[in-house]
Protein backbone atom coordinates (compact mmCIF):
# COMPACT_ATOMS: atom_id res chain seq x y z
CA UNK A 1 0.00 0.00 0.00
CA UNK A 2 1.41 3.32 -0.80
CA UNK A 3 0.67 6.92 -1.30
CA UNK A 4 -1.17 8.34 -4.49
CA UNK A 5 -0.61 11.69 -4.38
CA UNK A 6 -3.03 13.29 -6.21
CA UNK A 7 -4.70 16.37 -4.76
CA UNK A 8 -2.07 16.52 -2.44
CA UNK A 9 0.86 16.25 -4.73
CA UNK A 10 1.48 20.10 -3.93
CA UNK A 11 0.72 20.71 -0.75
CA UNK A 12 4.52 21.66 1.09
CA UNK A 13 5.87 22.15 -2.62
CA UNK A 14 5.37 25.87 -2.26
CA UNK A 15 4.55 28.71 0.25
CA UNK A 16 1.26 30.39 -0.41
CA UNK A 17 -0.02 32.43 -1.27
CA UNK A 18 2.27 32.54 -4.51
CA UNK A 19 0.60 32.41 -7.32
CA UNK A 20 3.62 32.51 -9.58
CA UNK A 21 4.70 28.62 -8.67
CA UNK A 22 1.52 27.54 -8.38
CA UNK A 23 1.14 28.62 -11.99
CA UNK A 24 4.75 27.57 -12.66
CA UNK A 25 3.63 23.77 -11.41
CA UNK A 26 0.72 23.58 -14.13
CA UNK A 27 -1.88 25.47 -11.73
CA UNK A 28 -4.73 27.69 -13.17
CA UNK A 29 -4.54 25.42 -16.48
CA UNK A 30 -7.88 23.73 -15.21
CA UNK A 31 -9.94 27.20 -15.42
CA UNK A 32 -8.55 28.08 -18.47
CA UNK A 33 -9.71 25.19 -20.07
CA UNK A 34 -13.02 25.17 -18.68
CA UNK A 35 -13.30 28.24 -19.62
CA UNK A 36 -12.60 27.70 -22.81
CA UNK A 37 -14.86 24.54 -23.27
CA UNK A 38 -18.12 26.37 -21.69
CA UNK A 39 -20.00 25.06 -18.44
CA UNK A 40 -22.23 22.25 -19.56
CA UNK A 41 -19.23 20.70 -20.81
CA UNK A 42 -17.35 21.20 -17.38
CA UNK A 43 -20.52 19.67 -15.81
CA UNK A 44 -20.34 16.72 -17.98
CA UNK A 45 -17.24 16.05 -17.67
CA UNK A 46 -17.60 15.65 -13.84
CA UNK A 47 -20.45 13.60 -14.05
CA UNK A 48 -18.59 11.34 -16.56
CA UNK A 49 -15.74 11.44 -13.55
CA UNK A 50 -18.30 10.16 -11.39
CA UNK A 51 -17.15 12.59 -8.60
CA UNK A 52 -19.22 12.15 -5.42
CA UNK A 53 -19.31 14.60 -2.58
CA UNK A 54 -16.62 14.16 0.01
CA UNK A 55 -18.21 15.77 2.86
CA UNK A 56 -20.16 13.09 4.26
CA UNK A 57 -23.28 12.13 2.71
CA UNK A 58 -21.49 11.51 -0.87
CA UNK A 59 -23.93 12.81 -3.14
CA UNK A 60 -22.93 12.86 -6.87
CA UNK A 61 -21.53 16.77 -7.66
CA UNK A 62 -21.94 16.60 -11.30
CA UNK A 63 -26.28 16.18 -10.77
CA UNK A 64 -26.07 18.48 -8.09
CA UNK A 65 -24.49 21.37 -10.38
CA UNK A 66 -26.28 20.54 -13.00
CA UNK A 67 -29.81 21.04 -10.60
CA UNK A 68 -28.81 24.62 -10.00
CA UNK A 69 -27.22 25.57 -13.46
CA UNK A 70 -30.89 24.84 -15.21
CA UNK A 71 -31.83 28.03 -13.36
CA UNK A 72 -31.33 30.48 -16.08
CA UNK A 73 -32.79 33.17 -13.97
CA UNK A 74 -31.17 35.58 -11.09
CA UNK A 75 -28.64 35.15 -8.59
CA UNK A 76 -27.09 32.32 -7.38
CA UNK A 77 -24.25 31.14 -4.83
CA UNK A 78 -21.63 28.61 -4.80
CA UNK A 79 -20.53 27.75 -0.94
CA UNK A 80 -17.39 26.12 0.05
CA UNK A 81 -17.90 24.36 3.16
CA UNK A 82 -14.51 24.51 5.00
CA UNK A 83 -16.40 24.05 8.35
CA UNK A 84 -14.99 20.47 8.98
CA UNK A 85 -16.15 20.29 12.99
CA UNK A 86 -16.45 16.18 12.34
CA UNK A 87 -14.46 14.53 15.37
CA UNK A 88 -11.66 12.98 14.11
CA UNK A 89 -11.38 14.78 10.57
CA UNK A 90 -8.88 17.30 9.63
CA UNK A 91 -8.06 16.56 5.88
CA UNK A 92 -9.74 19.96 4.70
CA UNK A 93 -7.05 21.80 6.47
CA UNK A 94 -4.20 20.41 5.06
CA UNK A 95 -5.85 21.48 1.66
CA UNK A 96 -7.01 24.91 2.92
CA UNK A 97 -2.97 25.32 3.96
CA UNK A 98 -0.95 23.42 1.90
CA UNK A 99 -2.87 24.14 -1.70
CA UNK A 100 -5.22 27.33 -1.39
CA UNK A 101 -4.86 27.74 -5.42
CA UNK A 102 -6.56 24.32 -5.71
CA UNK A 103 -9.39 24.98 -4.03
CA UNK A 104 -9.81 28.80 -5.10
CA UNK A 105 -9.49 26.43 -8.83
CA UNK A 106 -12.03 24.60 -8.11
CA UNK A 107 -14.25 27.01 -6.50
CA UNK A 108 -14.07 29.55 -9.39
CA UNK A 109 -14.64 26.45 -12.03
CA UNK A 110 -17.84 25.62 -9.93
CA UNK A 111 -19.05 28.74 -9.84
CA UNK A 112 -18.78 29.34 -14.16
CA UNK A 113 -20.21 26.10 -14.29
CA UNK A 114 -23.16 26.37 -12.39
CA UNK A 115 -23.27 30.45 -12.84
CA UNK A 116 -22.92 31.75 -9.42
CA UNK A 117 -21.11 35.66 -9.37
CA UNK A 118 -21.27 35.18 -5.50
CA UNK A 119 -18.77 32.20 -3.73
CA UNK A 120 -18.61 31.85 0.18
CA UNK A 121 -15.72 29.90 1.90
CA UNK A 122 -17.45 29.05 5.20
CA UNK A 123 -13.99 27.89 7.47
CA UNK A 124 -13.73 26.88 11.12
CA UNK A 125 -13.27 29.78 13.40
CA UNK A 126 -10.55 27.73 14.92
CA UNK A 127 -8.02 27.50 11.79
CA UNK A 128 -7.23 30.98 12.80
CA UNK A 129 -3.91 31.23 10.30
CA UNK A 130 -5.61 28.98 7.68
CA UNK A 131 -8.47 32.75 7.51
CA UNK A 132 -5.69 34.86 7.39
CA UNK A 133 -4.03 32.91 4.81
CA UNK A 134 -7.34 33.11 2.66
CA UNK A 135 -7.62 36.98 3.65
CA UNK A 136 -4.09 37.29 1.78
CA UNK A 137 -4.72 35.07 -1.14
CA UNK A 138 -8.17 36.50 -2.02
CA UNK A 139 -6.10 40.11 -2.03
CA UNK A 140 -3.47 38.48 -4.36
CA UNK A 141 -6.05 36.88 -6.60
CA UNK A 142 -8.45 40.09 -7.35
CA UNK A 143 -4.40 41.61 -7.63
CA UNK A 144 -3.62 38.43 -10.48
CA UNK A 145 -7.34 38.89 -12.53
CA UNK A 146 -7.77 35.38 -10.83
CA UNK A 147 -10.66 36.74 -8.80
CA UNK A 148 -13.32 39.34 -9.56
CA UNK A 149 -14.80 41.18 -13.00
CA UNK A 150 -13.65 39.48 -15.85
CA UNK A 151 -11.30 36.65 -14.58
CA UNK A 152 -8.80 35.52 -17.12
CA UNK A 153 -9.80 38.21 -18.88
CA UNK A 154 -13.35 36.92 -20.00
CA UNK A 155 -16.55 38.22 -19.46
CA UNK A 156 -17.23 35.80 -16.13
CA UNK A 157 -17.09 37.67 -12.89
CA UNK A 158 -16.64 35.37 -9.76
CA UNK A 159 -16.75 37.19 -5.98
CA UNK A 160 -15.42 35.28 -3.25
CA UNK A 161 -16.02 36.25 0.18
CA UNK A 162 -14.20 35.05 2.98
CA UNK A 163 -16.67 33.67 6.44
CA UNK A 164 -15.00 32.86 9.40
CA UNK A 165 -17.63 30.57 11.01
CA UNK A 166 -18.80 31.37 15.18
CA UNK A 167 -17.92 28.14 16.62
CA UNK A 168 -20.84 25.99 16.26
CA UNK A 169 -20.44 22.31 15.17
CA UNK A 170 -23.73 22.19 13.48
CA UNK A 171 -22.53 25.31 11.16
CA UNK A 172 -20.94 22.09 9.05
CA UNK A 173 -24.33 21.19 8.05
CA UNK A 174 -25.78 22.66 4.85
CA UNK A 175 -28.92 24.39 6.07
CA UNK A 176 -27.41 25.61 9.37
CA UNK A 177 -24.64 27.13 7.34
CA UNK A 178 -27.12 28.79 5.34
CA UNK A 179 -28.90 30.07 8.22
CA UNK A 180 -25.86 31.42 9.51
CA UNK A 181 -24.90 33.47 6.24
CA UNK A 182 -28.92 34.56 6.34
CA UNK A 183 -28.31 35.98 10.18
CA UNK A 184 -30.29 33.50 11.62
CA UNK A 185 -30.32 30.88 14.17
CA UNK A 186 -27.87 28.22 13.11
CA UNK A 187 -29.82 25.28 13.05
CA UNK A 188 -31.21 22.03 9.77
CA UNK A 189 -34.69 22.61 8.12
CA UNK A 190 -37.09 19.91 7.00
CA UNK A 191 -35.49 19.02 3.14
CA UNK A 192 -37.31 19.22 0.69
CA UNK A 193 -36.72 22.01 -0.87
CA UNK A 194 -33.12 21.11 -1.33
CA UNK A 195 -29.98 23.93 -1.27
CA UNK A 196 -30.19 23.42 -5.12
CA UNK A 197 -33.46 24.52 -5.25
CA UNK A 198 -34.08 27.00 -2.14
CA UNK A 199 -30.98 27.77 -0.36
CA UNK A 200 -29.08 30.86 0.38
CA UNK A 201 -31.74 33.91 0.46
CA UNK A 202 -33.98 31.39 -1.07
CA UNK A 203 -32.03 31.07 -4.35
CA UNK A 204 -30.32 28.17 -5.94
CA UNK A 205 -27.09 27.11 -3.86
CA UNK A 206 -24.42 24.53 -4.71
CA UNK A 207 -22.32 23.49 -1.00
CA UNK A 208 -19.91 21.93 -1.57
CA UNK A 209 -17.09 20.18 0.50
CA UNK A 210 -13.31 21.85 -0.12
CA UNK A 211 -12.03 18.23 -1.29
CA UNK A 212 -14.91 17.71 -3.44
CA UNK A 213 -14.16 21.37 -4.93
CA UNK A 214 -10.24 20.13 -5.30
CA UNK A 215 -10.79 17.52 -7.28
CA UNK A 216 -12.38 19.43 -9.85
CA UNK A 217 -9.36 21.04 -11.17
CA UNK A 218 -7.86 17.42 -11.03
CA UNK A 219 -9.90 15.88 -12.76
CA UNK A 220 -9.77 19.06 -16.25
CA UNK A 221 -6.40 19.15 -16.09
CA UNK A 222 -5.62 15.24 -15.76
CA UNK A 223 -8.66 14.61 -18.05
CA UNK A 224 -11.48 12.29 -17.01
CA UNK A 225 -9.95 8.98 -18.81
CA UNK A 226 -6.80 9.29 -16.31
CA UNK A 227 -8.97 10.25 -13.37
CA UNK A 228 -11.21 7.14 -13.44
CA UNK A 229 -8.17 5.04 -13.95
CA UNK A 230 -7.57 5.22 -10.23
CA UNK A 231 -9.90 4.10 -8.06
CA UNK A 232 -12.40 1.32 -8.39
CA UNK A 233 -15.12 1.46 -11.58
CA UNK A 234 -17.74 2.74 -9.37
CA UNK A 235 -15.64 4.82 -7.55
CA UNK A 236 -13.24 6.77 -9.01
CA UNK A 237 -10.51 8.78 -7.82
CA UNK A 238 -8.58 9.19 -4.50
CA UNK A 239 -9.40 9.95 -1.07
CA UNK A 240 -7.98 11.89 1.91
CA UNK A 241 -8.01 9.67 5.10
CA UNK A 242 -7.80 10.87 8.21
CA UNK A 243 -5.94 9.01 11.00
CA UNK A 244 -6.21 9.15 14.33
CA UNK A 245 -7.19 7.77 17.49
CA UNK A 246 -4.96 4.79 19.06
CA UNK A 247 -2.07 4.35 16.58
CA UNK A 248 1.81 4.96 16.73
CA UNK A 249 1.37 7.65 13.95
CA UNK A 250 -1.59 9.68 12.88
CA UNK A 251 -2.55 11.62 9.95
CA UNK A 252 -3.71 12.44 7.04
CA UNK A 253 -2.76 10.39 3.84
CA UNK A 254 -4.32 10.22 0.29
CA UNK A 255 -5.02 6.96 -0.85
CA UNK A 256 -6.40 5.61 -3.87
CA UNK A 257 -9.58 4.42 -3.10
CA UNK A 258 -10.25 0.77 -2.57
CA UNK A 259 -6.29 0.36 -2.94
CA UNK A 260 -6.31 -1.93 0.24
CA UNK A 261 -8.36 -2.64 3.29
CA UNK A 262 -8.97 -0.36 6.61
CA UNK A 263 -6.68 -2.66 8.92
CA UNK A 264 -3.50 -2.90 6.24
CA UNK A 265 -4.01 1.35 6.19
CA UNK A 266 -4.09 1.39 10.14
CA UNK A 267 -1.37 -0.91 10.10
CA UNK A 268 1.00 0.27 7.78
CA UNK A 269 0.37 4.36 8.39
CA UNK A 270 -0.34 4.38 11.52
CA UNK A 271 2.35 1.76 12.70
CA UNK A 272 -0.04 -0.33 14.63
CA UNK A 273 -2.03 0.77 17.82
CA UNK A 274 -0.16 3.04 20.74
CA UNK A 275 0.37 0.11 23.18
CA UNK A 276 0.81 -2.92 20.83
CA UNK A 277 -2.62 -4.20 21.94
CA UNK A 278 -4.85 -5.51 19.17
CA UNK A 279 -7.84 -3.09 17.62
CA UNK A 280 -10.59 -3.22 19.54
CA UNK A 281 -13.17 -0.90 17.12
CA UNK A 282 -12.65 1.10 14.47
CA UNK A 283 -14.92 4.63 13.23
CA UNK A 284 -14.53 4.49 9.84
CA UNK A 285 -16.18 7.63 8.66
CA UNK A 286 -15.72 10.33 11.87
CA UNK A 287 -17.26 10.66 14.78
CA UNK A 288 -21.16 9.77 13.66
CA UNK A 289 -20.20 6.56 12.15
CA UNK A 290 -20.99 2.63 13.17
CA UNK A 291 -18.37 0.81 14.60
CA UNK A 292 -16.36 -1.68 12.70
CA UNK A 293 -14.65 -4.58 14.65
CA UNK A 294 -13.49 -8.22 14.13
CA UNK A 295 -13.57 -9.47 10.45
CA UNK A 296 -15.30 -6.95 9.13
CA UNK A 297 -12.11 -4.77 9.38
CA UNK A 298 -10.78 -6.79 6.49
CA UNK A 299 -13.09 -4.30 4.10
CA UNK A 300 -12.09 -2.17 0.89
CA UNK A 301 -11.75 1.33 1.32
CA UNK A 302 -14.32 1.90 -0.73
CA UNK A 303 -17.83 3.64 0.32
CA UNK A 304 -19.73 0.31 -0.89
CA UNK A 305 -17.49 -1.93 0.65
CA UNK A 306 -17.37 -0.25 4.11
CA UNK A 307 -21.44 0.20 3.77
CA UNK A 308 -21.56 -3.44 3.24
CA UNK A 309 -19.65 -4.31 6.22
CA UNK A 310 -21.74 -2.12 8.44
CA UNK A 311 -20.62 1.34 8.83
CA UNK A 312 -20.56 4.42 6.44
CA UNK A 313 -17.12 6.25 5.18
CA UNK A 314 -18.69 9.65 5.87
CA UNK A 315 -16.00 12.41 5.96
CA UNK A 316 -13.31 9.39 5.95
CA UNK A 317 -12.11 10.49 9.03
CA UNK A 318 -10.85 7.07 10.61
CA UNK A 319 -10.75 6.99 14.46
CA UNK A 320 -9.22 3.61 16.07
CA UNK A 321 -9.76 2.40 19.35
CA UNK A 322 -7.59 0.10 21.01
CA UNK A 323 -8.32 -3.60 23.27
CA UNK A 324 -8.76 -2.51 27.07
CA UNK A 325 -10.74 0.57 25.94
CA UNK A 326 -14.49 -0.23 27.39
CA UNK A 327 -17.13 0.95 24.65
CA UNK A 328 -18.87 2.99 27.88
CA UNK A 329 -16.03 4.58 28.03
CA UNK A 330 -16.11 5.68 24.48
CA UNK A 331 -19.47 6.46 24.22
CA UNK A 332 -19.53 8.52 27.24
CA UNK A 333 -16.58 10.74 25.13
CA UNK A 334 -18.76 10.75 21.80
CA UNK A 335 -22.17 12.00 23.93
CA UNK A 336 -20.75 14.78 26.22
CA UNK A 337 -19.73 16.13 22.34
CA UNK A 338 -22.88 15.80 20.69
CA UNK A 339 -24.50 17.07 23.80
CA UNK A 340 -22.67 19.72 23.82
CA UNK A 341 -23.46 20.58 20.44
CA UNK A 342 -27.16 20.16 20.05
CA UNK A 343 -28.83 23.21 18.16
CA UNK A 344 -31.65 22.24 19.91
CA UNK A 345 -33.86 23.33 17.46
CA UNK A 346 -35.96 19.52 16.94
CA UNK A 347 -37.38 17.70 20.26
CA UNK A 348 -35.89 14.31 19.77
CA UNK A 349 -31.99 15.20 18.99
CA UNK A 350 -32.31 18.36 21.81
CA UNK A 351 -34.37 15.91 24.41
CA UNK A 352 -32.86 12.33 23.47
CA UNK A 353 -29.11 13.71 23.67
CA UNK A 354 -29.64 14.97 26.95
CA UNK A 355 -31.20 11.56 28.12
CA UNK A 356 -28.63 9.33 26.36
CA UNK A 357 -25.69 11.07 28.02
CA UNK A 358 -27.52 10.74 31.38
CA UNK A 359 -27.97 6.97 31.12
CA UNK A 360 -24.41 6.58 29.81
CA UNK A 361 -23.05 8.58 32.65
CA UNK A 362 -24.94 6.66 35.04
CA UNK A 363 -23.87 3.37 33.63
CA UNK A 364 -20.46 4.58 33.60
CA UNK A 365 -20.66 5.69 36.89
CA UNK A 366 -21.81 2.46 38.32
CA UNK A 367 -25.33 3.24 39.02
CA UNK A 368 -26.79 1.44 36.20
CA UNK A 369 -30.18 -0.68 36.15
CA UNK A 370 -30.77 -3.63 33.95
CA UNK A 371 -33.45 -1.96 31.76
CA UNK A 372 -30.81 1.18 30.55
CA UNK A 373 -29.45 -0.65 28.37
CA UNK A 374 -33.10 -0.85 26.03
CA UNK A 375 -34.04 2.51 26.83
CA UNK A 376 -30.88 3.61 25.35
CA UNK A 377 -31.61 1.69 22.15
CA UNK A 378 -35.24 3.08 22.11
CA UNK A 379 -33.81 6.91 22.39
CA UNK A 380 -31.40 5.98 19.80
CA UNK A 381 -33.74 4.62 17.28
CA UNK A 382 -36.19 7.21 18.03
CA UNK A 383 -33.67 9.83 16.93
CA UNK A 384 -32.54 8.21 14.16
CA UNK A 385 -35.98 7.92 12.72
CA UNK A 386 -37.72 11.53 13.58
CA UNK A 387 -34.59 14.21 13.61
CA UNK A 388 -34.47 17.28 11.10
CA UNK A 389 -31.02 17.28 9.92
CA UNK A 390 -28.36 14.72 9.52
CA UNK A 391 -26.68 14.83 13.08
CA UNK A 392 -29.30 14.69 14.72
CA UNK A 393 -29.88 11.33 12.61
CA UNK A 394 -26.41 10.03 13.15
CA UNK A 395 -24.99 10.89 16.18
CA UNK A 396 -27.10 7.94 18.23
CA UNK A 397 -25.37 5.49 15.51
CA UNK A 398 -22.41 4.58 16.86
CA UNK A 399 -24.48 3.92 20.46
CA UNK A 400 -26.68 1.69 18.33
CA UNK A 401 -23.87 -0.55 17.16
CA UNK A 402 -22.15 0.00 20.59
CA UNK A 403 -24.41 -2.00 22.05
CA UNK A 404 -24.65 -4.29 19.16
CA UNK A 405 -21.35 -5.60 19.20
CA UNK A 406 -19.97 -5.04 22.63
CA UNK A 407 -22.85 -5.43 25.24
CA UNK A 408 -20.70 -7.18 27.23
CA UNK A 409 -19.05 -3.45 27.95
CA UNK A 410 -22.14 -2.49 28.85
CA UNK A 411 -23.19 -5.70 31.04
CA UNK A 412 -19.89 -5.73 32.62
CA UNK A 413 -20.49 -2.21 33.75
CA UNK A 414 -24.10 -2.55 35.08
CA UNK A 415 -23.34 -5.88 36.75
CA UNK A 416 -20.18 -5.17 38.70
CA UNK A 417 -22.66 -2.37 40.21
CA UNK A 418 -25.00 -5.01 41.26
CA UNK A 419 -23.11 -7.47 42.77
CA UNK B 1 -14.58 22.13 21.72
CA UNK B 2 -14.25 24.12 25.63
CA UNK B 3 -11.92 26.32 24.99
CA UNK B 4 -12.50 29.61 23.58
CA UNK B 5 -10.57 32.89 22.87
CA UNK B 6 -11.84 36.00 24.60
CA UNK B 7 -10.94 38.86 22.89
CA UNK B 8 -10.67 42.01 25.14
CA UNK B 9 -14.17 43.97 25.44
CA UNK B 10 -13.54 47.31 23.96
CA UNK B 11 -16.01 50.84 24.53
CA UNK B 12 -18.04 51.67 21.14
CA UNK B 13 -16.51 54.20 18.84
CA UNK B 14 -18.32 55.50 16.21
CA UNK B 15 -15.05 56.22 14.20
CA UNK B 16 -14.01 52.92 14.64
CA UNK B 17 -17.16 51.30 13.19
CA UNK B 18 -17.63 53.35 10.19
CA UNK B 19 -13.91 52.26 9.08
CA UNK B 20 -15.13 48.93 9.51
CA UNK B 21 -18.43 49.80 7.07
CA UNK B 22 -16.33 51.79 4.74
CA UNK B 23 -13.39 48.27 4.92
CA UNK B 24 -16.43 45.84 4.03
CA UNK B 25 -18.19 48.16 1.45
CA UNK B 26 -20.95 48.93 2.99
CA UNK B 27 -23.47 46.81 5.45
CA UNK B 28 -25.98 44.42 3.32
CA UNK B 29 -27.99 41.22 3.99
CA UNK B 30 -25.45 39.66 1.60
CA UNK B 31 -22.19 40.24 4.16
CA UNK B 32 -23.90 40.88 7.32
CA UNK B 33 -22.76 37.69 9.16
CA UNK B 34 -19.10 38.86 7.87
CA UNK B 35 -19.45 42.10 9.23
CA UNK B 36 -20.78 40.83 12.56
CA UNK B 37 -17.63 39.02 12.80
CA UNK B 38 -15.32 41.47 11.91
CA UNK B 39 -17.39 44.34 14.99
CA UNK B 40 -17.08 41.15 17.18
CA UNK B 41 -13.16 41.14 16.76
CA UNK B 42 -12.81 44.72 16.84
CA UNK B 43 -14.76 45.64 20.00
CA UNK B 44 -14.43 42.18 21.25
CA UNK B 45 -18.59 41.69 21.35
CA UNK B 46 -21.19 43.45 19.66
CA UNK B 47 -22.15 46.51 20.49
CA UNK B 48 -26.03 48.04 21.17
CA UNK B 49 -25.38 50.96 19.15
CA UNK B 50 -24.09 48.14 16.28
CA UNK B 51 -27.27 46.37 16.66
CA UNK B 52 -29.83 48.82 16.26
CA UNK B 53 -27.70 50.46 13.43
CA UNK B 54 -27.64 47.21 11.77
CA UNK B 55 -31.40 46.84 12.11
CA UNK B 56 -32.09 50.46 11.11
CA UNK B 57 -29.82 49.82 7.90
CA UNK B 58 -30.92 46.33 7.12
CA UNK B 59 -35.01 46.32 8.10
CA UNK B 60 -34.66 43.20 10.37
CA UNK B 61 -36.04 43.71 13.82
CA UNK B 62 -33.39 44.06 16.66
CA UNK B 63 -35.20 40.97 17.67
CA UNK B 64 -34.01 38.61 15.16
CA UNK B 65 -30.33 40.30 15.08
CA UNK B 66 -29.80 39.18 19.05
CA UNK B 67 -31.85 36.24 18.67
CA UNK B 68 -28.76 34.99 15.76
CA UNK B 69 -26.65 36.60 17.73
CA UNK B 70 -26.83 35.00 20.93
CA UNK B 71 -27.04 31.68 19.08
CA UNK B 72 -23.67 31.42 18.26
CA UNK B 73 -20.82 31.32 20.93
CA UNK B 74 -18.36 32.75 19.65
CA UNK B 75 -20.54 36.06 19.51
CA UNK B 76 -20.66 38.46 22.70
CA UNK B 77 -23.86 41.00 23.11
Amino acid sequence: MKETKLLTRRVGKYEPPDLKVYEAQGGLAALRRALEIGPESVIEEIKRAGLVGRGGAGFPTGPKWAMVAGEKEGQKYLICNAEEGEVGTFKDKVLLDGDPWLVLEGILIGAYAVGAEKTYIYINGEYEQTIELWNKLVIEARKAGVLGDGILGSKISVDLQVVKSKGLYITGEEFALISSLEMRRAAGRLKPPYPTEKGLFERPTVVNNVETLANVPVILSEGVEAYCNLGVADEPGTRLFCLSGDVKKSGVYELEIGSGTLEEFINEFGRGTTSGRPIKAVQPGGGTSRFLAGESLNCKLTAQAIREAGSGIGTAGVIVYEEGKSAVEIVKGLMEFYGFESCGRCAPCRIGVVRMKEIVDKIFGGEGASDDLEQLRQISKACVEVSTCGMGQAFPLPVLSALELFPQDFEAAIEKVSA
Amino acid sequence: MYFRWVEKVKKFDIQTYQNLIKDVGGINVENLFVFMGKVQETFGCVPREVVRDVAMKTGFSEARIYGALTSYRDFKV
